[in-house]
């Protein structure tokens, strides 16, 4: 088991090596310097700028010293806000992003696994039917779609909800729909599927047999193995989340690290792609390795290779 | 009369023959799939968009970047006046009255006569009669100068712009079909180099096995790790905006998954008879994995391509609404989206129509694809 989980670490950190000298590359792939822009720098400052940012090593050389001050924790500075680093911008925008993400998967999971739970033991019946076609419903509909169509009614048409910022309670509703529109209906339809799977299992007739309710088979003996596949989509539904942050930070207008990733495309500002990629790839990984180590831990049917 | 209690005539012949009409493989997932209401009409939306993307814009007397300054944002329902000579008329956003002809077409913008500017008030020419533009109160209404009596009103539908306009005054029916086809061409040239890339990779990686499928699996296992999005955000960096980039980005981004499963098709399948058969012949690898592996696996790639197809319209449409997709004056479903989101309190019709046909699509892939499963794969059914 030991083994196991030091060859995925190995391969986390493979990849993340990887995503590092992919990124790396693709941003030095760019036409153009970092400080080629409308405005016109004179010669003497732009060498005096590439001097100042080592952007005159060769390229190797620039890599290890960027992959030396990732190890320090540093993600370098920005070439477009002078006097800013990236890792301030981390630190600012992460915790919005985080609260609003924290509160999207509390969102997700409370409303999808009753979703699934009750389609499941209502199978084809009305309410069956019913979420069901919510659910496809949601997993068609973009999530900047779904956010402009709520902040058309709740916001306009209404007026109940803030329109932007994330100030109150109230200011959390709207994103977080929006964000966990997709989510929701994807991990309701795999609930009900892997329950109604485990319903039909030996080990649940024999349950009911010993004359056992209804409701105490669902949740003591279903619900245990149900649950599992739903456990494994939890960390690309993370990932899901995050990127799917960009759009409804964008709409909503929270300060957040996803408007600042994706501000920093349009302006271009290398370092700062770099370094939010390398900051969120960093970080989705290691939700889906906690989600896989977590899953081996709680279903003992697993073997380690 | 025939005696009914006979023995029929029985021959050797008989005894051996199939009496149901022979079905090939491709007829039998024609039958489950037609069966499956919601796969019909998934297939036959993604035929009606196609004809509607494809044929559409040479019945429209509009290109996607036409503009037409005079007459921006007005809505596929619009609000008119009747004015006391028989005439109607429509208030623009820029606070001008345009004629509405007999056909419920817009016309000439009416002369500006003055401005009154202490009653809040414009006032146009109409054939003659004084129409005024009050403008101070919540919504602007056309009156009579002199006494303030506002016109009657009442709604009809824009026959000069079926879907009305944008922000720039173009067309949006136009414009819809261009970006319906972008979006789908987008999709489709996407998946189409996955295909070849991920049929090369697993195809490969299946049938050596050993040491070459290790390791190109756990260079897959690498690439899977990483967050797409992110990457297909990054390639758009560097290559810069524009049709071809979305293309490449998209494309070679989502090889990985086609490439496991035909790596999963293929590992099982060359463990049968039938490949090894054609080994003993002396058929070469590549005769092996074109005729004999790849025709085999073909089921479980094209549910692979259906499933693709949405996700690559969908990450069309994320990349326009963040504005890293398509440049002005292009279209595609998601820039229509983005540039909507700017008059959503005044013209939410701008958005609706392109999310509708956003979500269209997605169904009707999502539709066809899980069909095609279900028609595939019977025992996969649940």
């Amino acid at each position: 088991m030991v083994k196991y989980f030091a060859k995925r670490l190995g391969m986390t950190l493979a990849a993340m090596l990887a995503i590092i000298l992919i990124t790396f590359c693709l941003m030095h792939a760019v036409p153009g310097g970092p400080f080629t822009s409308d405005r016109k720098v004179t010669p003497e400052v732009e060498a005096a700028l590439n001097e100042k940012y080592g952007l005159n090593d060769p390229l190797p050389v620039q890599f290890v010293n960027y992959l030396g001050g990732l190890l320090h924790g540093d993600l370098g500075p920005s070439y477009k806000y002078t006097g800013k680093t990236v890792n301030e911008f981390i630190v600012n925008g992460f915790p919005v992003s985080a609260r609003l993400g924290a509160a999207t998967i509390l969102f997700v999971l409370l409303a999808a696994l009753p979703m699934g739970i009750l389609a499941a033991v209502k199978n084809g019946r009305w309410q069956d039917m019913g979420i069901m076609a919510v659910a496809t419903v949601g997993v068609t509909i973009p999530s900047f779609v779904i956010a402009s169509i709520l902040i058309y009614l709740f916001s306009f048409k209404l007026g109940w909800l803030p329109t932007y910022g994330l100030d109150s309670w109230k200011g959390y509703i709207l994103p977080v729909i929006a964000l966990g529109g997709y989510s929701v209906s994807y991990l309701a339809r795999l609930t009900r599927s892997s329950l109604l799977e485990v319903m039909g299992q030996d080990y649940i007739r024999t349950a009911r047999a010993k004359g056992l309710s209804e409701f105490k088979v669902i949740t003591r003996h279903a619900l245990r193995n149900a649950l599992l596949p739903v456990i494994t989509v939890l960390g690309p539904t993370v990932a899901n989340l995050l990127t799917g942050s960009f759009v409804v930070e964008k709409i909503f207008a929270i300060p957040g690290l996803g408007v600042h990733f994706v501000n920093s495309v349009s302006q271009r500002d290398y370092t700062t792609i770099m370094g939010v990629t390398v900051f969120y790839a960093a970080f989705l990984m290691a939700m889906v390795l906690v989600v896989d180590v977590f899953y081996c831990l709680i279903d003992p049917r697993i073997k380690y290779e | 009369m025939e005696d009914k209690w006979a023995p029929l005539e029985q021959s050797s012949e008989d005894r051996e023959k199939i009496w149901r009409k022979n079905r090939t493989f491709a007829g039998d997932v024609w039958f489950r799939f037609r069966h499956k209401p919601t796969a019909i009409a998934g297939l036959v939306m993604i035929l009606l968009l196609l004809l509607f993307s494809l044929l559409g814009p040479l019945f429209t007397p509009y290109s996607y970047a036409d503009q037409n300054l005079r007459g921006v944002n007005i809505p596929p329902l619009m609000k008119v006046y009747e004015i006391p000579n028989g005439q109607r008329v429509y208030i623009t956003q820029a606070l001008k009255l345009l004629r509405v002809n007999s056909d419920n077409t817009l016309g000439e913008p009416l002369p500006f006569l003055r401005e009154e500017s202490g009653k809040s008030m414009s006032v146009f020419d109409c054939d003659g009669t004084e129409l005024a533009l009050y403008y101070g109160g919540g919504s602007y209404v056309v009156c009579d100068e002199q006494s303030g009596n506002i016109y009657s009103s009442g709604h009809v539908w824009n026959r000069t712009n079926l879907l009305g306009t944008d922000a720039l005054g173009r067309d949006i029916l136009a414009r819809l079909m261009y970006g319906t086809r972008v979006s789908l061409a987008v999709a489709f040239v996407a998946v189409l180099v996955n295909l070849v890339i991920g049929i090369l990779y697993g195809g490969l990686s299946g049938y050596l096995g050993g040491a070459a499928d290790a390791v190109m699996m756990r260079i897959v296992d690498i690439i899977s790790t990483i967050p797409l999005t992110l990457y297909v955000i990054l390639i758009m960096v560097v290559l810069g905006p524009g049709l071809h980039s979305i293309i490449i980005a998209l494309g070679t981004v989502y090889w990985v998954d086609m490439a496991r499963v035909v790596r999963g098709q293929v590992l099982g399948l060359k463990q049968q008879e039938f490949v090894l058969a054609a080994r003993t012949i002396g058929s070469s690898t590549k005769t092996i994995l074109a005729q004999h592996l790849i025709p085999n696996a073909m089921g479980a790639i094209l549910v692979t391509v259906t499933m693709l197809i949405p996700s690559a319209i969908f990450m069309e449409a994320f990349l326009g609404y963040l504005g890293i997709g398509l440049q002005p004056p292009l279209a595609s479903l998601g820039t229509m989206c983005n540039d909507a989101n700017a008059n959503l309190r005044t013209s939410p019709y701008e958005l609706f129509i392109p999310a509708l046909v956003i979500c269209l699509i997605m169904f009707a892939f999502n539709f066809v694809g899980d069909g095609l499963r279900d028609a595939l794969d019977p025992k996969l059914k649940k």
